[in-house]
């Protein structure tokens, strides 16, 4: 039954961006701020998610405790690891903090490449648009 | 008690022209432990002295707390082995192997047999000699993993497998742990495939541990640092920095984040200094030129 969950979120794969345990974060985020994975919904153990995507049982252990830190999943002892309650909100939460995190950063390159914050806007509607 | 599958200490094996050790090495229970190193590195020796072909001049090879000079009966019933060296032509058909093989161990499993049969595509019938190098390999793997051992110990198992036979066998590798109770120690040169999917591993060097961790940690801990010099000043190799490459001045080095050697750099005249990720490959063509260059 979890098995076909853990279908949802592969393949990771070294040619796609960020380290393999950043990509599992990654998708079990999206997973659960989609509502596709649904508070209290039962994730695969690491090992068994390990075997299905073909990466080393490290790799998954250090996604899922990154994502227990961050809220999204909790662990209980002998039962295994589920969607936290807030995990949706938790999830948008990260995904608008990185966001905010990598616009600050975009926002800093331009003005080092000499833009002016409404030049800097333009270009932030010119790359949303194109998407 | 004892924490470690496999637990090395001071392990010595002297040649004429070659001296392994003295070496530490430590295999967590439960891990994929990958274990690297150039040619000649003394990896297949670690192997073999494990399993007690050759004897070692000092030093302690413990598997699951057994001594593997004076317990080698029960860590041999524990632990398998695999090796493109293996040959099991004399029995003829993989399914006379098979029955020959199954005999010895008590534990062997026939429904995971048969599974692994079907997953590797080999039959009864197929007839040993006329098997591909590959299909030899998977052979060989399955008859250690049917057993279920406790630890299995594979030297160099993917060499000369194309990628979706290597895929197969990491597949099943995977599954061999999938309760945490198995272990898996594997030497090997395809170090993109050992980054994937081993969670320990262990480089070795000249007969020496160069280092050995979580693969993570390692991968996370070391960076390629590209920077400049304008007043000519000059760099060597220190803790935590190898330098591999200059050209006017323009520099390359390794850079071992755990040691400062990044804040040395910048209070020591390197400019626009870069920091980039680099893949357990490119570590170890690193580590393993810097001796060369000496």
């Amino acid at each position: 039954m979890n098995e076909r969950k853990s279908w949802l979120i592969g393949p990771i794969s070294a040619a796609a961006d960020g380290t393999l345990y950043q990509q599992i974060v990654d998708r079990l985020k999206r997973e659960v701020s989609e509502g596709r994975l649904k508070p209290g919904a039962p994730l695969p153990s690491f090992r068994a998610l390990a075997k299905d995507l073909l990466v080393s049982v490290i790799t998954v252990k250090r996604a899922y405790e990154e994502l227990e830190r961050e809220g999204i999943i909790y662990r209980r002892q002998g039962l295994g690891t589920f969607v936290a309650e807030q995990g949706r909100d938790r999830s948008r939460e990260a995904k608008l903090n990185t966001a905010q995190g990598l616009f600050g950063q975009a926002a800093r390159e331009a003005a080092e490449a000499g833009l002016k914050p409404a030049e800097i806007l333009e270009l932030a509607h010119k790359v949303i648009k194109g998407k | 008690m004892n924490n470690y599958a496999i637990e090395i200490r001071g392990l010595v094996k002297k040649y004429p022209r070659f001296q392994l050790g003295p070496l530490d090495l430590t295999v967590p229970h439960g891990a994929i432990y990958g274990l690297i190193g150039p040619n000649g590195a003394g990896k297949t020796t670690v192997i073999d002295l494990i399993f007690g072909m050759g004897r070692n001049d000092a030093g302690q090879i413990r598997v699951f707390g057994f001594d593997h000079r004076t317990d080698a009966v029960p860590l041999k019933r524990r632990a398998a082995y695999v090796s493109p060296d293996l040959n099991f032509q004399v029995w003829g058909k993989v399914g006379k192997a098979i029955r020959f093989v199954r005999g010895f161990y008590p534990g062997w499993d026939d429904a995971y047999c048969a599974g692994l049969m079907k997953a590797f595509h080999l039959s009864d019938n197929d007839s040993i000699l006329t098997l591909s190098f590959g299909a030899k390999t998977k052979l060989s793997l399955l008859l250690a993993l049917a057993r279920r051992p406790e630890i299995l110990i594979l030297d160099e198992p993917t060499t000369g497998l194309d990628a979706v036979s290597k895929q197969q066998v990491f597949g099943e590798l995977l599954k061999a742990v999938e309760n945490g109770e198995r272990t898996v120690l594997i030497s090997s040169h395809g170090l993109s495939d050992i980054e994937r999917f081993a969670d320990h591993v262990g480089m070795i060097k000249n007969g020496m541990l160069l280092l050995e961790g979580r693969t993570d940690e390692i991968v996370d801990r070391y960076r390629l640092a590209e920077f400049f010099t304008n007043n000519g000043t000059g760099f060597q190799s220190r803790e935590g920095l190898i330098i591999l490459k200059q050209a006017e001045n323009r520099w390359h080095a390794l850079l071992d984040q755990k040691t400062g050697a990044h804040e040395w750099l910048q209070t020591h005249g390197a400019e626009q200094i870069s920091l980039t990720r680099m893949t357990l490959e490119d570590l170890f063509v690193a580590l393993v030129k810097e001796e060369e260059a000496e």
